[in-house]
């Protein structure tokens, strides 16, 4: 007869696995069996024993098991906490669960297996995050140190476990094949299964280990409860964690979008746009015409609609820009040239000048803002919001030199560094015959924005719009204000169009037309001055490199309209006048260009294509100008790991609550009006807005933890933060379920309480 | 193949039982097993540790179709009671499951059904009172031993699952209530090898239940639970004493019919290893005589009564056991073993077996051992032998 005595923690699983045992060798080889749990304090985390006999014979005891040839224990912690070694016989072996080396492991037996079940266990999926079931693995195990064949057994296993089956049994299995034995082991447990039992009488200088009968643990009854410090029950440790959220991470700028939402919900307006400011300069013009990939990431579009972020950081930004901006002293000796004055281009100068360097812009065209002055129309950006924000970033010591293109071998003299900004101003071409009937696009928004050149359109005119950009949608909102009719051309579906999506909308809603999956083949002009289109209707293929579905055309499907006047809106590039014509290969931060001086890029030019892009764009390479000076390394930051997803929020604790849209301006006529169509929110509405944040990843006191905590093991400390008492949290995991904003993580490491208030 | 199949010694348990599955299963899984083979068809029920498992898993192949009977989720153990008396007076074979406080508070229920004469067979869990304790004990069986309930007291998963087959009938055709009793976590929550038989085997040795008239009948309206006024109240006492005395005859008969069907035979008791040398009789109840039978094995001179039927106490087969055995009385001690304490001198074994050899002149020891889940292990049976060979202690607490 053998007989094994298990150590483990109620919830790991260990009385299944000797009952699921004692079914294996009954039904494998008719063995008589007999396992039954040593019932103590029945609770997930308590230590708890289970024995198993296993015998030729007819078993004829009933007890515990006092001197067993096998202890098995699922949880190492519990070696510090209860004999697990007692009775051992002294040819009897340890099998341990323990990711550690056997070397390191110090128990007065030599025979010690090691088996890393909790690791196998988490990576099959077994249990919960509070509480990996192992016993699966530890089956695997002991079949293993029994000498048979796990392939005859993984289906009584299958058969046997609650759930899981497959992941069940593929433990097993791993765990036959990672078990490890200690030098000079015996390991011949296995004749004991086919050998009588030993007369318990004879044993005694077969035992090494002292053996008290005291092997169960129980709390003590007669005693304050607060004696029973049960925080050694813990399998894993709740720890109170932030973590990422999503729209910060999503933030192109890098701005802590949760902090200035949390700051604005407390009333702070001006900490919230400094938080805003330490990023991104133009909080009011993104407010206004970013796509916010905060708000498309925000994990609140689970529960009703995401918050409106742009709003806050619009109102934020309308609030703020009218503060006094100081001017840091010039403390460096390097002078850094920035050609473009576009969002990225300010933006690393702006932060450049902060930290003490002398930096000139230089802007080819009569007035500074890049894309952001020349390509947005005045109904989404004002001109006097641009114009406040640039202002503010002269105030503290930018020079801007408008009217003056240059190259970076000009500038390369006077400047030890050159950032080329020059953002994509350059239409591209389509290539097909009749091209020179076609408008620039890109041209026509600067032109008429800002030197009211109306391009002779008339009212009534049809005009042809292909593309499928913000630039295509800005130009077909431009001419609808100017009384034509614009029809949007573009060769892929709704769902590929790259301009931002709300823009879209509210384009439909003024009125533009859009014809999807169709493409012009070639333009030519007819005799009465109108210029004829040829389009050829397209059918999406398999995704390209962008991911986006590749566009086929569909053959004999061509048909022909006639417009007043066609704008080519199909993308731009940026003007190599910079590098006077050298072919160059562009990228954010440092680049090859042969000069005197190092030449950085960013912006549009290198990266992205909205105004938050090319601002991240701008902050990314003036840290690597800053190392690059200090003669560092310069290591781009990792991905943020951990960020908080749909997933890890638990929504029963938030309450719906309608999204404060912005209102948008009822117009009886566009013709030529051009103000603003989006307006802002009240300052009482933004609060409201920013009150509806969920905290993902950071504690917002809400007292869930506190409030569930079946130990009363939370408590609030002197500073009225929430701690977790670590003498008594068994790790049941109920915070971390309960947290509603994922503020709690789950760590497999032992954590001891802090030594008071720090 | 398997490496332990070539090495293989002779298998020293060779015991095949045609007709059956060999299975391995726990205690209170033998007894749902045996509910269902029984064909119970009306449970109410209510869970408490160490019983759960027991209509948790009739309440699970209620749910899933695989057993055609119905589960009523009861308040209490006084309800669940209630509820099974009624449903026992319209006819219905009911099964349910309790353990310590949910027996206790069924007490009053439990005398209902014992003198209304209902057929009902349930199990019990033995577990203690205060101090509060869900371990294994026999104090809550034992102290319902006057509610008029036959009592059985089981060994073994087998034991258990045969026992309620044979309870069913046994009940059946006496109208009186049985209890089979299990010992908590040491027989509730064990695996071991079981044979389950087939339910042919079951349904030819228990037909379905005889209705016996008076059911509760729509088209036949009658009045139960009446006030009985003195003149006839004795008359009910005396029928029930009629049938109360056939008991131990009936466990005798119904324990050999088994055999004839299923293999594995029964009796009011089972004695082991005695005859005219034996020393030492240990009287034992449940799990404890499989531990004394290990022990006994390297002494001879010790013999084992194990007693299956508690109540009515077996005093015709206890007497028959000693008298066939030639006991020398004179040499002989008899030690009980009491898993109970009940406010007496003597626990509850004792106190029945001295009444039983009452003149008898035999030499009885009464050891308390095992109380609120004490373990006894074969050292402790050990030392029971020892010290009984030389201590003449009328009553010994072993374990203190």
């Amino acid at each position: 007869m053998i007989e094994i005595r298990g150590h483990a923690r109620g919830g790991q699983g260990m009385v299944t696995a000797f009952e699921i045992l004692a079914k294996i060798f009954a039904e494998i080889d008719d063995y008589q069996v007999q396992a039954f749990p040593a019932f103590g304090v029945e609770r997930t985390g308590a230590p708890i024993q289970a024995f198993l006999r296993v015998s030729r014979e007819k078993i004829l005891n009933r007890s515990n098991i006092y001197f067993p040839n096998l202890v098995v224990v699922f949880d190492e912690t519990l070696i510090a906490q209860v004999p697990v070694l007692n009775g051992l016989k002294k040819d009897g072996a340890i099998l341990l669960n323990t990711n550690s080396k056997i070397e390191d492991i110090k128990l007065k037996t030599k025979n010690i297996y090691t088996i890393p079940a909790t690791q196998i266990s988490l990576d099959k999926g077994l249990g919960t995050k509070s509480l990996p079931i192992v016993n699966a693995a530890m089956i695997g195990a002991i079949i293993k140190i029994l000498d048979i064949d796990i392939n005859v057994v993984a289906n009584i296993i299958a058969d046997n476990v609650p759930t899981k089956p497959k992941e069940n049994s593929e433990s097993a299995i791993l765990a036959t094949k990672n078990i490890l034995k200690s030098k000079n082991i015996t390991d011949e447990l296995k004749k004991y299964l086919n050998e009588d039992s030993l007369d318990e009488n004879n044993l005694d200088k077969d035992i090494v280990f002292k053996s008290n009968n005291q092997i169960l643990d129980f709390p003590s009854w007669n005693k304050p409860m607060s004696i029973n410090k049960t925080g050694n029950w813990r399998v894993v440790t709740p720890k109170y964690e932030e973590k990422p959220p999503p729209c910060s991470t999503n933030c192109p700028a890098g701005t802590d979008v949760r902090l200035f939402v949390k700051q604005t919900s407390e009333g702070k307006f001006a900490d919230a746009f400094s938080t805003i400011y330490k990023f991104n300069p133009f909080a009011s013009t993104c407010g206004r015409v970013c796509p916010h990939f905060c708000q498309q990431s925000c994990n609140r579009i689970e529960l009703d609609s995401g918050l409106n972020i742009g709003a806050i950081e619009r109102f934020l930004g309308d609030k703020g820009i009218t503060r006094k901006f100081s001017k840091s002293p010039i403390s460096k000796t390097e002078k850094i040239a920035v050609i473009g004055s576009g969002p990225a281009g300010l933006t690393s100068a702006l932060r450049l000048r902060q930290k003490g360097y002398e930096v000139i812009v230089f802007e080819a065209l009569p007035y500074a803002g890049g894309m952001m002055r020349t390509g947005i129309p005045s109904f989404r950006l004002p001109l006097n919001i641009l114009d406040k924000e640039i202002e503010a970033i002269e105030e503290q010591g930018v020079v801007i030199k408008l009217n003056n293109k240059v190259t970076i071998k000009e500038l390369s003299n006077d400047y030890d560094i050159i950032i080329s900004a020059v953002g994509s101003h350059k239409s591209n071409k389509m290539k097909i015959p009749g091209e020179e009937f076609a408008t620039d696009g890109i041209n026509f928004l600067r032109e008429f924005k800002l030197e009211n050149k109306n391009y002779d359109i008339n009212i009534g005119d049809d005009i042809a719009i292909i593309g499928g950009g913000n630039t295509a949608v800005d130009i077909a909102r431009t001419v609808l204000r100017l009384g034509a009719v614009p029809t949007i051309y573009y060769r892929r579906s709704k769902n590929e169009m790259p301009a931002i999506p709300h823009e879209v909308e509210e384009a439909i809603n003024e009125g533009v037309n859009i014809k999807l999956l169709t493409t012009p083949i070639s333009y030519n002009k007819n005799s009465n001055g109108k210029i004829v289109i040829t389009l050829i209707d397209m059918i999406l293929g398999e995704p390209d490199k962008s991911g986006r579905r590749r566009p086929i055309k569909i053959e004999d499907s061509e048909k022909i309209i006639s417009v007043n006047k066609v704008f080519s809106a199909i993308g731009q590039t940026f003007d190599d006048y910079v590098f006077e014509g050298k072919k160059v290969k562009v990228e954010q931060g440092k680049i090859k260009f042969e000069n005197n001086k190092p030449v950085f890029c960013c912006g549009d030019m290198a990266w992205g294509g909205t105004v938050t892009e090319a601002i991240g764009s701008g902050n990314f390479t003036t840290d690597e100008v800053v190392a690059f000076l200090k003669n560092q390394n310069y290591s781009s930051k990792d991905n943020p790991v951990n960020v908080v997803l749909p997933a890890d929020i638990n929504y029963n604790y938030y309450l719906p609550t309608p999204r404060h849209e912005n209102p948008v301006v009822e117009m009886k006529s566009f013709i030529n009006n051009f103000t603003e169509v989006v307006k802002g929110l009240t300052e009482k509405e933004v609060i409201e807005e920013s009150k509806r944040c969920l905290h993902c990843g950071e504690c917002y006191s809400c007292g869930n933890c506190y409030n569930y905590c079946p130990d009363a093991a939370i408590h609030i400390d002197e500073l009225n933060r929430l701690r977790i008492d670590y003498d008594y949290c068994k790790g049941c995991g109920i915070c971390f379920e309960e947290c509603p904003c994922s503020a709690i993580s789950l760590k497999m490491d032992e954590v001891v309480n802090e030594s008071s208030v720090n | 193949m398997n490496q332990v199949l070539t090495d293989k010694k002779v298998t020293k348990i060779n015991q095949k039982y045609p007709r059956h599955t060999q299975k391995v299963l726990k205690g209170n899984y033998a007894a749902s097993e045996s509910a269902v083979l029984c064909h119970s068809t009306v449970i109410p029920a209510y869970p408490i540790t160490p019983q759960t498992s027991i209509i948790e898993e009739l309440s699970n192949r209620v749910s899933v179709n695989k057993f055609d009977a119905t589960f009523i989720n009861m308040d209490s153990e006084h309800s669940v009671f209630a509820a099974a008396m009624g449903a026992a007076m319209t006819g219905e074979r009911v099964f349910t499951a309790t353990s310590g406080q949910g027996l206790f508070y069924a007490h009053e229920v439990l005398h209902g059904i014992a003198h209304f004469r209902l057929p009902i067979v349930i199990c019990n869990v033995g577990r203690p009172s205060i101090p509060w304790n869900i371990w294994s004990d026999q104090s809550d069986s034992i102290s319902q031993r006057d509610t008029g309930w036959i009592q059985y007291y089981g060994e073994s998963s087998q034991e258990v699952l045969d026992d309620i087959i044979q309870a069913y009938k046994i009940s059946e055709e006496l109208n009186i209530p049985v209890m089979v009793v299990l010992d908590a976590f040491y027989q509730s929550h064990t695996s071991e090898n079981i044979w389950v038989p087939d339910q042919e085997l079951v349904d030819k040795f228990l037909p379905k239940k005889k209705l016996s008239g008076s059911e509760i009948d729509l088209n036949n309206p009658k009045s139960f639970g009446g006030l009985v006024p003195p003149d006839s109240y004795g008359n009910f006492n005396h029928g029930y004493w009629n049938d109360i005395i056939k008991v131990e005859d009936l466990t005798n008969k119904v324990g050999k019919e088994f055999e004839k069907h299923f293999g594995r035979g029964y009796g009011a008791v089972e004695e082991i290893n005695i005859n005219k040398d034996t020393k030492q009789i240990l009287v034992t109840l449940s799990t404890i005589t499989s531990t004394a039978r290990g022990v006994i094995k390297k002494h001879p001179e010790v013999g084992i009564l194990k007693i299956r039927l508690f109540k009515p106490f077996p005093r015709k087969s206890i007497l028959k056991v000693l008298s066939d055995s030639n006991v020398d009385k004179n040499k002989c001690k008899i030690i009980t073993f009491d898993k109970n304490f009940l406010g007496d001198s003597e626990g509850a074994l004792m106190q029945e077996l001295r009444r039983a050899l009452y003149g008898e002149n035999y030499f009885i020891q009464g050891v308390y051992v095992g109380l609120g889940g004490r373990d006894v292990p074969p050292s402790t049976v050990e030392n029971i032998i020892e010290t009984c060979k030389t201590n003449n202690d009328e009553i010994i607490w072993i374990d203190s």
